[in-house]
């Protein structure tokens, strides 16, 4: 292996973990934390380590996994997204008092924006909630070494230690330079203590004394945590203005300082930011007249500092509350608070101009959509003409996109389309309503969290259709194996989970598998689904609507490309641009007619059954 | 070092990453320190696609607009929506796809900061060769037609090499070379006028 390399920060803090001698890992994939476990693998297998990784099926079981590894003595990290570690709240919240033998180190990761989030939510707070540490990257060569000393922390003070990078971090390239690694040799040794480890409720009080006394001495080691949270105030002097920033917000923040030289302004950066390192900002806040703190994703350390008359920030409107701070929004607001306080602005930013010219030419919005080919278009399609009248309850994944066919009326959570349909149906069927209801959720998000949903529904009696989108991988997050492949994260076999078996298993008693290439199938086993649901003995009716993935499976996914035309017959009735929204049909503005782009064709041939005037054929 | 920033855009499949990797290549090789910021998740499907790249002492994988040396747009309409990142006479590199590029609003607003903005049909010259993936690359060789340092023709195409998966290098170079001569021909036109 080359001595420097251009990680991703998802790589960097891979590396983190392999050189920790990090022994067991485990993670459920999401926007931004997905190239996390991949990285860990390419690291494990470059040293011939046996370190134990695995996709879990979510993050609960994630982090209960590293927790009994963790107190095996061995050191263990869980890596997800920042919604992924609501899933796992039970276990952070139990954990942290249990505490940990080897380190136990949680990676979540923030999504300010959200760019495929379904929260802004800031990990900081769930730390803080829990009570247990949390350090906050600023950039991936950060990160890396923030494992480190969470794996130090974590085994020093017998607590878990939560890393919250940011996307900004997470999907960073960076020049890292490698550094030896080794395995981890430490053997499992469990030693029995059930009033620890099986505390009842009599003994959680105890544990909970124990753990505000930690989260009183870590923050005393985060005012000496020089590497990671530090100010460059000099002794003595006074400051009309500082600012506190952590995160990718101080990276910004420091390089636009160097950029306008801007060495009056003293910044305070907070690597670890809690427990709250009070004497170190107590120095910092009795230096400036007035202080702005610039954070994300929310208000933490602005809360934390405690002194509201000091204090500029999201709180005040100084900083926006919502939405990433980019580089041009820090760079405005830092100079809008120097001109209040009357100190110097920052040099005049000239892209104002530049944004009003690129406005005024009116660009079309890209929106994301399904690509072409794509198996759920034609679900989708198929759900529509079918059952016109449906509620359709949708989930997490690619498939969240047939909200552009019209195709999604709801998305709450994972596995919410299953729990939310049952919610319908009772909602409805207490009026004495028949509401035809269409759940539809992906195979990957149904092993994560739809089977106790499913099972619930079964028992109480709700009557929907479940589409099983069964693309047979994880696509959004990348191509992730799911339980029923058989193939483990490292690629090595794991036993194939059957989806038919799991289903069966939640008690539902009508189940077809079909390939929703095939409309007419797709159609008729639809209204068969229908009429099951409808008749009084009917219940939950699952449709596995089963076609790889085109991205994941390239040539195998489709046997037979079929060269598209669009033929006179065409009416430019816009139905199929609207309805079924392949990015490879569109309106040639040039010709004033419809037609078909054939270098983003896939050839899958699904429109030809989709025009009502037959307008689309296969080419001769 | 000065701090060197470029943004890369387009739209999902269009190969940013690859173009990213390959200037993050020539510049590591280089001795620069490499930062950079990709798309990705959600956004990749058909969305927009932007890659920020800063080469020097810096902690931000993100560029201020204003400041960006070099822009380089894969698609013209995403091309202008970037057009905010160049810095005063900096360049900005568009694969077009309509005659009228850059209008004339733009283009008043280019002459006042002296932005130097070249367009190149990068699309159509990969698809003519066979390849319509590969604009990427037909954009990548037009620029090394007008290498400033770190970004020289020879390093860049060393790059581009090196970084192929094997079935795709003679291609890739091919096109490569392609758009080199594009920009070596419009050099060439320039100094006889």
């Amino acid at each position: 292996m080359e001595t420097r390399e251009i990680l991703l920060g998802n790589g960097a803090i891979a590396l983190g973990i392999v050189e920790s001698a990090c022994q067991v890992v485990t993670a459920y994939p999401g926007t931004p934390s997905s190239e996390i476990v991949p990285e860990v693998i390419r690291f494990v297998k470059a040293g011939g380590f046996n370190t134990y990784v695995e996709w879990s099926t979510n993050e609960k079981v994630g982090l209960d996994i590293a927790f009994a590894a963790s107190i095996s003595g061995k050191r263990a990290a869980c890596c997800m997204k920042q919604v992924g570690l609501n899933v796992a709240a039970d276990s952070l919240m139990s954990c942290a008092y249990l505490g940990t033998v080897g380190g136990l180190v949680i990676i979540s990761c923030d999504e300010p924006m959200p760019h495929s989030s379904a929260t802004e939510q800031d990990t900081r707070f769930m730390a803080k909630f829990a009570k247990v540490p949390v350090l906050d990257p600023s950039t991936p060569q950060e990160a890396r070494e923030m494992v480190g000393v969470a794996f130090s922390l974590s085994e020093e003070f017998k607590v878990p230690v939560i890393l919250r990078p940011a996307v900004r971090v997470c999907h960073a390239r960076q020049s890292i330079t490698y550094r030896p690694m080794a395995e981890g040799k430490r053997k499992a040794d469990f030693g029995r203590n059930p009033d620890r480890w099986a505390a009842t409720p009599r003994f959680r009080l105890t544990l909970h004394a124990e753990l505000n006394e930690k989260v009183m001495e870590i923050g005393k080691t985060f005012d000496g945590l020089s590497a990671h949270n530090f100010h460059d105030l000099e002794p003595g002097k006074k400051y009309p203005l500082g600012i506190v920033a952590g995160g990718v917000p101080y990276a910004v923040l420091r390089d636009i300082l160097r950029e306008e030289d801007r060495t009056d302004i003293p910044v305070l950066k907070l690597g670890a930011p809690y427990p709250f390192p009070e004497s170190l900002a107590s120095d910092f806040l009795s230096a400036c007249e007035k202080v702005l703190v610039i954070e994300e994703t929310d208000a933490f350390i602005e809360l934390l500092i405690r002194d509201c008359y000091k204090v500029l920030g999201r709180l005040t409107g100084h900083i926006p509350r919502e939405g990433e701070l980019l580089p041009q929004i820090i760079h405005r607001k830092v100079s809008d608070v120097l001109s209040e306080l009357g100190q110097q602005p920052l040099k005049k930013d000239e892209f104002a101009e530049a944004m009003a010219v690129v406005n005024s030419l009116e660009l079309p919005i890209r929106k994301p959509t399904l690509c072409p080919g794509c198996p759920h278009r034609a679900t989708f399609f198929a759900i529509r003409s079918a059952l016109p009248k449906a509620i359709i309850t949708s989930d997490i994944g690619c498939y969240t996109l047939g909200i552009n066919m019209g195709a999604v009326d709801t998305i709450l959570n994972m596995g919410a389309a299953i729990t939310m349909a049952a919610g319908f149906y009772h909602s409805f069927a207490q009026d004495g309503v028949a509401q035809p209801i269409v759940s539809t959720i992906g195979d990957s998000t149904f092993f994560h969290s739809g089977t106790s949903g499913l099972l619930n529904a079964v028992y109480n009696g709700a009557k929907f259709i479940l589409v099983i989108m069964d693309n047979l991988t994880t696509a959004m997050t990348g191509m992730q194996p799911t339980p029923a492949l058989g193939i483990r994260a490292d690629g090595s076999s794991g036993k194939a989970v059957s989806l038919e078996r799991a289903v069966i298993g939640c008690g539902v008693e009508f189940m077809e598998a079909v390939d929703p290439y095939d409309l007419e199938k797709m159609n008729e086993v639809l209204k068969k689904a229908a009429a099951y649901v409808n008749d009084p003995g009917g219940g939950i009716a699952v449709v596995i609507a089963r076609h790889p993935c085109l991205i994941a499976y390239r040539e195998k996914a489709l046997l037979k490309k079929k060269k598209i035309s669009i033929t006179e017959d065409c009416v430019e009735c816009n139905f199929c641009i609207e309805r079924f929204e392949c990015p490879a049909i569109f309106r040639d503005q040039e010709l004033g007619r419809t037609s078909i782009n054939q270098q983003l064709c896939s050839g899958c041939g699904v429109c030809l059954s989709v025009c009502p005037t037959g307008a689309i054929v296969e080419a001769a | 070092m000065n701090t060197i920033n470029l943004v890369l855009c387009g739209l999902g499949g269009q190969g940013i990453l690859f173009m990213t990797k390959a200037l993050s290549q020539v510049a590591i090789q280089k001795g620069y320190d490499v930062l950079g910021a990709e798309t990705h998740g959600m956004a990749q499907r058909g969305g927009s696609v932007v890659s920020h790249l800063r080469l020097g002492d810096v902690q931000s994988s993100l560029v201020l607009p204003g400041s960006a040396q070099l822009v380089l747009a894969l698609d013209e309409n995403e091309g202008y929506k970037n057009l905010p990142f160049v810095a005063p006479a900096g360049r900005w590199f568009v694969n077009i796809s309509s005659p009228s590029f850059p209008g004339k609003k733009v283009k008043d607003y280019l002459d006042v900061r002296g932005i130097q903005c070249r367009g190149i049909p990068a699309s159509s010259i990969a698809i003519a060769m066979g390849e319509p993936r590969s604009s990427n690359l037909a954009l990548l060789g037009y620029l090394s037609a007008f290498g400033e340092d770190p970004f020289t023709y020879g390093d860049l195409r060393l790059a581009v090499q090196q970084i192929s998966p094997d079935r795709m290098r003679e291609k890739n170079i091919e096109v490569f070379e392609a758009g080199f001569k594009r920009g070596i021909d419009e050099r060439r036109s320039v100094r006889r006028a």
